[in-house]
């Protein structure tokens, strides 16, 4: 087998369909920390800058929730309930800035995420929601998601193609894995932003994200299949 | 996994451990080297990891817009919320 020369060889060769993929940054559409920071404090005091931050974290905040809620109608309530909350606290100068926050990010969705599980009549962390995973050995969780098998790869991309397939198989997660994937690889909040929101060590991130993806690979397998 | 290899000095459960890692950059140099190697000699892990990494680029894509309609709700309750402030 030839010798590469780096990850990105290996995509160019593996995936040409995505020839950038070994350049994707996590951090590639994130905003600057301390803009967003400095956008919540100017809203403490100016509505034109309140509009600014409704426009910067509604959508993501909205494709968070949604994946958390049962319905459209109350992902939407759920993203009202977390705007109010957000302007109520900056109205009372209780914004991350004075919690000592460093992430604008790890404050809004905590509270986009405390809103949702209101919403679901489920709390942050309760026992039973959180706990039920079995902690799958990492082989099994490789063995469904094609780890070790020869089948093309073609197959999988196709299925991945789809938007409409991906929000489907994204749903089928268990909830906690759903939250993870979300948070680091749509709404791409860092490792040390997400254990903020979902009460973890940044090690136990890594792990649970880990597991996501192998899962959804699982998934995605498996629909495609059917 | 059919057969496990050793390459590069790391056996395929190491690399499948590491490969969220690997992927996201947050790997050091000389686990990288290491894991780079084995990709190189070993078919099975090299097709794993490319299908892994288009997985995790499909989901970053996965962004939908918000519905005009939703965002115009969104003001309508929001702006009803500050008028007794006002």
């Amino acid at each position: 087998m030839a010798r590469h020369d780096s990850p990105g060889d290996w995509a160019q060769r593996i995936l040409p369909a995505l020839p950038h993929l070994w350049s994707v940054d996590l951090s590639c559409e994130s905003q600057n920390v301390l803009d967003d920071l400095q956008l919540l404090k100017a809203a403490e005091s100016d509505v034109a800058a309140f509009d600014l931050v409704m426009e910067r974290f509604e959508a993501p905040v909205f494709r968070f929730v949604r994946s958390l809620v049962r319905t459209q109608e109350d992902a939407e309530d759920v993203l009202q309930q977390t705007f109010l909350a957000i302007w109520d606290a900056l109205q009372k100068n209780a914004g991350p800035s004075q919690k000592g926050q460093k992430s604008a990010k790890s404050w809004v969705f905590t509270i986009a995420r405390h809103a949702a599980y209101r919403k679901g009549r489920r709390r942050v962390g309760e026992p039973g929601e959180y706990a039920a995973l079995p902690q799958e050995g990492l082989a099994a969780l490789g063995a469904a998601a094609g780890w070790g098998t020869e089948d093309d790869p073609e197959t999988l991309f196709a299925q991945l193609e789809s938007q409409k397939e991906m929000q489907r198989s994204l749903a089928l997660l268990p909830d906690e894995y759903q939250e993870v994937l979300m948070l680091r690889d749509v709404e791409e909040l860092s490792a040390s932003e997400t254990a903020d929101v979902l009460g973890l060590s940044v090690s136990a991130v890594k792990s649970k994200l880990h597991r996501a993806r192998l899962k959804l690979s699982a998934i995605v397998r498996r629909e495609g299949e059917s | 996994m059919t057969k496990e290899r050793n390459v590069g000095g790391l056996r395929c459960g190491e690399v499948l451990a590491g490969l969220s890692d690997y992927l996201d950059g947050e790997m050091s140099q000389d686990l990288r080297a290491n894991v780079d190697v084995h990709l190189a000699g070993c078919t099975l892990c090299e097709r794993f990891g490319g299908e892994m990494g288009a997985l995790v680029a499909s989901v970053r894509k996965h962004k939908e817009a918000l519905p005009q309609s939703i965002k115009d709700r969104l003001r309508l309750r929001l702006l009803a919320a500050r008028e007794p402030a006002n």
